[in-house]
């Protein structure tokens, strides 16, 4: 602490305030980060991170507040100003350039860039800090060649090269193995060590206080507190984000699985943009009172297989069936009467239409039904009572039905889905990245209702990219990598480690329990 | 100190009430200032316009005439509009209605003549819903950009009729025509120059807003104009709709060709093209693709046009000016509506 | 929804306002100008049709002076829009309403039935009523003699016309201009292009240039522009002109000739009838014998006895000892169309549906 202050502090940002419409995303929020340290940023989503750290590199600007970078006052109107002043941010989507070279994507876009570039120059220069920061990236190589952790470290690499010496990460490990991310660690350490600092977004407490030295808690666009991380518990960080105590266990029925309710039967999908299929020979079976669980990196193939399962996609060879009978490439309604439920991933894009009411979105599946309808026409007075019920019920935060469902909270719009596709579920719910970005609160309201449906003898497949979710809620885990099954696995019998070593392409060799 | 345009938290109901209000006297005091630099007095010529176009039963009349192809083109591409779907053919559709009904009238002998009419309605209706179903299946199947070849088809369906009456379907007599219809197969008058068509284009009204507000299908359409996405997930078939909601907006179009060629020219002839297909778009765009704001809209729209004649007779002025006024009406009330969902923010910097 | 009932209101509102002016103007003045309504379908700065037209509105009220009042209604279109402007003419006051394009008339029969009261003047069609007459020109005699200039004038005896469409009118006149091209030339031929436009200055230019690169060195024309005129002229090629004197509006000398209207020869006495209660349903065709057309002064570049032998001819047709479609005629494909020794009846001109020897081009 005391060495600290004697240090002029690399960032400074004091009594910022940002709003946009309806929201105030930053609400009098200031910031130290000291060289050679770094600081998490440590929040729920909407916590306001991404809108501090947008405005630290010219992305906003502040309504009020001001910005100082090593002591003095910056006035950062776009990224190529925060660059200038050696302010880079990796965001959570790369901007990388598919088919160019990792070279290319380097100096794309650069200022001082003349008009033919010196390539092997620049080469060298790659090859030399790459080195320095074990980086192991290869100048030559094409970036859509890379995978995902490789393309981080091009990021990095591109920010290093820049001139860079504060990093700004906005949640680097959500699409990383558990080992790239050990392998991210070391990076950041080295580079620390050459005085270089770091922010980390992010909203896991375990990466908070395996990275960082100092955190920093928002919570609804204010800081709740900042603090040392020695010292910290995750049970400590996890109270100060939400303000109060979590459950960190579900209440569930023994695990008692009935007969096949869902097969799915050497499917296949082919990507026709792409070498590799979405989908390769994937097989498994869901049992009647039971919950799968799918873990595995992002883009690994989960989200096919649910499209493939739910008739939006075309499976190119295999079989899917339900209790039985034949779905393979049904229509998405051909599915839903064979009473498939479906919890999308991107609630916002797929799971309701944000400028309808949260009755009408509520209604979305039993429209169809006599619970809503006469014939062709749809009772107004049906529906309104059919969605009161379904608001009490899940408990939805909204001020009446009639408001459009994007002025809904993110929990508020999974609660509003979950409540629709639970209501009409016939058998299967398939729920994808159900929890991400919610609340505590919500999270834990989505977990008991997944978990409430096995016990009532439904089959339920969980996509999570949450090794301790999974753990927590499924019955059994399998593990997905390039649209393979690399295995499935009793949730009693394994754990985290070996989950990683399968979720990072090593099969899963049989260990005995 | 600057000024930024936000989108406001919910819509505001006052705001819809006095954007419109508020644009439409824009756009007078705009007109008034060109009125004035052609040395007209503004309100001479805007109550000489108002005259033209309702001073008395007989000028009533020809405004409600020529909103009846309006209405029904505005309610027609509202159909397609409601799923984000710029079905802006509707000229050619409407003028595949035109053919269809003369197609009939003069080479179905074999129908007795009372049953001319109702069948040349459903074959202009029919065409009119073909024209438009084929950019709607090529978009459903191969997302092919359906403004393309919505306009690209109005051109061919203008450039036939003008060679089936110039040449193939030209009556003996004359030229630029085809023979007229018989007169017992005209559409009836109801009221002067009013024709019943006005009862159809109500009935529409009446059966879009029922359609579009009450039923399954209603609710299935809006899900996919707001989000396709989400309604796919939801087992809504994008395709099927896509199709069936263009064979219903071509059908209406065509039928507004139909309609209008059975009531007034009483053939297919030059001046088929009347560009109600291309103010059906203005009309739909206006009326929040609600089929009662539509009523309303079309008989603004068509009062403009009657009324401008008015403006060459009273005021002298030539017969451009009538357009000027026109499109200075439509600019403020199109611009306006950006307001009803955004609002001006005025930020005052602060001293650093 | 609510901008819907501002509509509403603003539209009660207005029509209120409006009927109040309505009031004001019901009474229609007693005694004042002579009311004369004139419906043009182009505007008359288009230096074509109907500015031809609105030269003869002029001679109208510049012979009448302010015994009457012309209201003009200019780029009518041809639809239900050309019954309510005759309505709204017939609102101001207008005893006397001309209309200049085809398609007007059967708005017009409808419009004359319902208003017994008015005179209706329809020019180029065919209907009439006990209060609508119908009147054209035999432009046909001047074409003909524009024919015989650009017949002597050319040195490859090709010559081409810029048609709008296939009327009979057109089609009449490509005929005339045939016959007096192959009077002086026997091998002169005359190639058409259809524009399908009255008025589109770049089609008709584009028409132009289609046949001046077939090395054709006089073009004719029967279009709204002068574009047609221009693209010869830039080409140092020769141009016939129609409507307007286009030697002087284009301003070239290679312009050697301009068939032209003469309507207030037609209109001042149409309206003197009406005013003094004289005027009889009618038919009118007239020529040259009635000043309906005549020349424009012929370019000096055309020899000085040449231009007398033009002019012998018109005296000739001008005193009806001969016509321009006078027998034997045969088609461009050879089949007779007009017998030996007389000349064609005008019911066969006005239903004119193809083209003579020596016109290169169908009529479909």
């Amino acid at each position: 602490m005391n060495q600290q202050t004697q240090q002029i502090p690399v960032v400074r940002m004091e009594h910022i305030t940002k709003h946009f419409p309806g929201v105030l995303a930053n609400d009098d929020v200031s910031l130290e980060l000291y060289p050679g340290q770094v600081l998490a940023l440590l929040g729920e989503n909407g916590a306001g991170k991404s809108t501090l750290m947008n405005m630290l590199v010219g992305l906003y600007r502040p309504d009020s507040g001001s910005i100082y970078i090593r002591g003095e006052l910056a006035d950062i109107h776009s990224p190529q100003d925060s660059m200038a002043l050696g302010v880079g941010m990796i965001h959570q989507e790369f901007m990388l350039v598919g088919n160019m070279t990792v070279a290319e994507n380097i100096v794309l876009g650069m200022r001082e860039l003349p008009f033919v570039p010196k390539i092997d120059q620049i080469r060298a220069k790659i090859t030399e800090l790459s080195k320095r920061y074990g980086l192991q990236v290869d100048p030559d190589a094409v970036i859509h060649d890379l995978s995902v952790g490789e393309q981080q470290r091009v990021e990095i690499l591109k920010l290093v090269y820049r001139g860079a010496d504060i990093l700004i990460l906005d949640e680097p490990t959500a699409v990383l193995t558990p080992g790239e991310s050990r392998d991210l660690n070391k990076i950041i350490k080295k580079m620390l060590s050459e005085g270089k600092s770091a922010i980390f977004i992010t909203h896991k407490m375990d990466e908070v206080i395996e990275f960082s030295h100092k955190v920093q808690v928002l919570r609804k666009g204010k800081t709740v507190n900042t603090c040392d991380t020695a010292g910290v518990t995750p049970q400590d960080l996890a109270n100060m984000m939400v303000g109060r105590d979590i459950l960190f266990s579900l209440d569930r029925c023994a695990y008692n699985p009935g007969g096949v309710k869902l097969k799915v039967d050497h499917v296949t999908v082919v990507n026709p943009l792409g070498s590799r299929p979405f989908l390769d020979d994937v097989s498994l079976e869901i049992h009647r009172g039971e919950i799968i669980g799918i873990a595995g990196v992002a883009g690994n193939g989960q989200t096919q297989l649910t499209e493939a399962i739910t008739g939006l996609l075309h499976c190119t060879s295999g079989k899917i069936f339900i209790d039985g009978k034949d779905m393979t490439n049904s229509t998405p309604l051909q599915v839903i009467r064979a009473g498939v439920s479906h919890i999308p991933a991107d609630r916002g894009a797929n799971g309701v239409v944000g400028d309808m009411s949260v009755g009408d979105n509520l209604a979305m599946k039993k429209y169809r039904t006599s619970e809503i309808s006469r014939g062709v026409v749809i009772k107004r007075s049906f529906l309104r009572a059919f969605a009161d019920k379904l608001i009490e019920a899940f408990v939805i935060k909204t001020p009446d039905q009639d408001t459009c469902v994007k002025f809904l909270s993110g929990g508020n719009i999974q609660k509003t889905i979950l409540a629709r596709e639970i209501d009409s579920c016939g058998g299967v719910l398939i729920a994808v990245y159900p929890s991400r970005g919610l609340d505590v609160g919500a999270t834990e309201a989505v977990r008991q209702n997944l978990i409430l449906q096995r016990d009532k003898g439904n089959a339920v497949l969980l996509v999570s990219e949450e090794l301790d979710e999974l753990q927590m809620v499924a019955d059994k885990i399998a593990v997905m990598f390039e649209g393979r099954i690399m295995g499935i696995r009793d949730v009693k019998e394994t754990n985290t480690e070996e989950l990683g070593m399968m979720m990072a392409g090593a099969t899963g060799v049989r260990r005995n329990a | 100190m600057r000024i930024v345009v936000e989108k406001r938290d919910n819509k505001s109901k006052s705001a819809a009430v006095l954007i419109p209000l508020a644009s439409f006297a824009i756009s007078l005091i705009l007109g008034a200032m060109v009125l004035l630099a052609s040395r007209s007095n503004p309100l001479q010529a805007y109550s000489a316009m108002l005259n033209g176009a309702f001073g008395n039963a007989r000028r009533f009349q020809y405004t409600i005439v020529e909103s009846i192809p309006l209405l029904m083109c505005g309610l027609g591409v509202g159909v397609a509009f409601r799923l984000k779907f710029w079905n802006i053919g509707a000229e050619g559709q409407y003028v595949w209605g035109a053919i269809g009904i003369t197609w009939v009238m003069q080479f179905w002998k074999f129908l007795p003549v009372p049953m001319l009419l109702p069948i040349g309605l459903l074959v202009g209706m029919t065409l009119g819903a073909v024209w438009a179903g084929v950019p709607g299946y090529l978009k459903a199947q191969w997302s092919v950009d359906e403004t393309l070849t919505t306009l690209m088809l109005n051109y061919v369906a203008i450039g036939l009729a003008e060679y089936l009456y110039i040449s193939a379907w030209k009556a003996p007599l004359g030229n630029m025509g085809t023979p007229e219809f018989p007169r017992e197969a005209w559409l009836p008058p109801v009221w002067g120059k009013i024709h019943s068509g006005l009862y159809i284009a109500l009935a529409f009204v009446v059966l879009l807003w029922f359609l579009l507000y009450k039923t399954r299908w209603g609710f299935e359409l809006n899900m996919i104009g707001k989000n396709p996405r989400a309604a796919r997930y939801q087992g809504v078939s994008i395709k099927r709709n896509i199709v069936l909601a263009m064979l219903l907006s071509g059908a209406i179009c065509g039928l507004a060709g139909s309609m209008n060629t059975a009531a007034i020219a009483h053939r297919l002839t030059k001046g088929v093209d009347g560009g109600y297909g291309f103010t059906g778009i203005i009309i739909a765009w206006m009326a929040g693709l609600n089929p009662f704001a539509s009523i309303l809209v079309a008989i603004v729209m068509a009062a403009l046009t009657t009324g401008a004649d008015a403006l060459q007779i009273a005021m002298k002025l030539p017969e451009s000016m009538g357009e000027v006024l026109q499109g200075l009406v439509l600019i403020p009330l199109l611009a306006g509506s950006i307001f009803v969902e955004h609002k001006l923010k005025v930020i005052k910097k602060e001293a650093v | 929804m609510k901008k819907l009932s501002v509509l509403l209101v603003l539209l009660l509102l207005s029509t209120t306002l409006m009927f109040a002016q309505g009031g004001k103007e019901a009474a229609p003045a007693a005694a004042g100008p002579f009311k004369v309504g004139v419906i043009y379908i182009t505007s008359p700065g288009d230096m074509g049709y109907s500015y031809m037209h609105d030269q003869g509105t002029k001679a109208a009220e510049a012979y009448f002076g302010d015994k009457i009042e012309v209201i003009r209604m200019e780029n009518v279109p041809e639809n239900d829009a050309s019954a309510r402007a005759m309505e709204q003419l017939i609102d101001a006051g207008a005893k006397i309403v001309f209309a200049n394009s085809y398609n007007y008339q059967d708005y017009m029969l409808q419009v004359a039935k319902e208003n017994p009261n008015v005179y209706f003047e329809h020019c180029s069609g065919y209907l009439s009523n006990e209060n609508m007459s119908n009147y054209f020109g035999r432009m046909y005699q001047m074409r003909y003699l524009s024919g015989m200039i650009a017949a002597k004038m050319s040195t490859t005896g090709k010559l081409g016309y810029v048609g709008a469409f296939n009327t009979p009118e057109v089609v009449r006149g490509i005929n005339a201009f045939a016959l007096g091209a192959r009077a002086v030339n026997p091998k002169a031929t005359t190639t058409v292009v259809w524009t399908n436009t009255w008025y589109d200055p770049s089609l008709e230019r584009q028409g132009a240039i289609a046949l001046l690169d077939q090395g054709i060195d006089v073009i004719a024309q029967h279009q709204d522009t002068t574009e047609p005129a221009k693209a010869a002229i830039e080409r140092g090629k020769y141009a016939i002109g129609y409507n307007a004197d286009f030697r002087s509006v284009v301003g070239s000398d290679n312009v050697l000739v301009s068939p032209m209207w003469d309507w207030g020869n037609y209109m001042i006495p149409a309206i003197e009838s009406a005013m003094n209660g004289t005027w009889k349903s009618q038919a009118y065709w007239g020529g040259l014998e009635d000043k309906m057309v005549h020349l424009s002064p012929i370019s000096p570049l055309v020899p000085k006895d040449f231009q007398n032998v033009v002019m012998a001819k018109q005296a000739e047709i001008a005193n009806g000892t001969w016509d321009v479609f006078w027998g034997p005629l045969k088609d461009n494909k050879g089949a007779v169309r007009q017998e030996a020794g007389g000349k064609m009846a005008d019911d066969k001109m006005l239903t004119m549906d193809w083209f003579v020897e020596g016109v290169i081009g169908s009529v479909k």
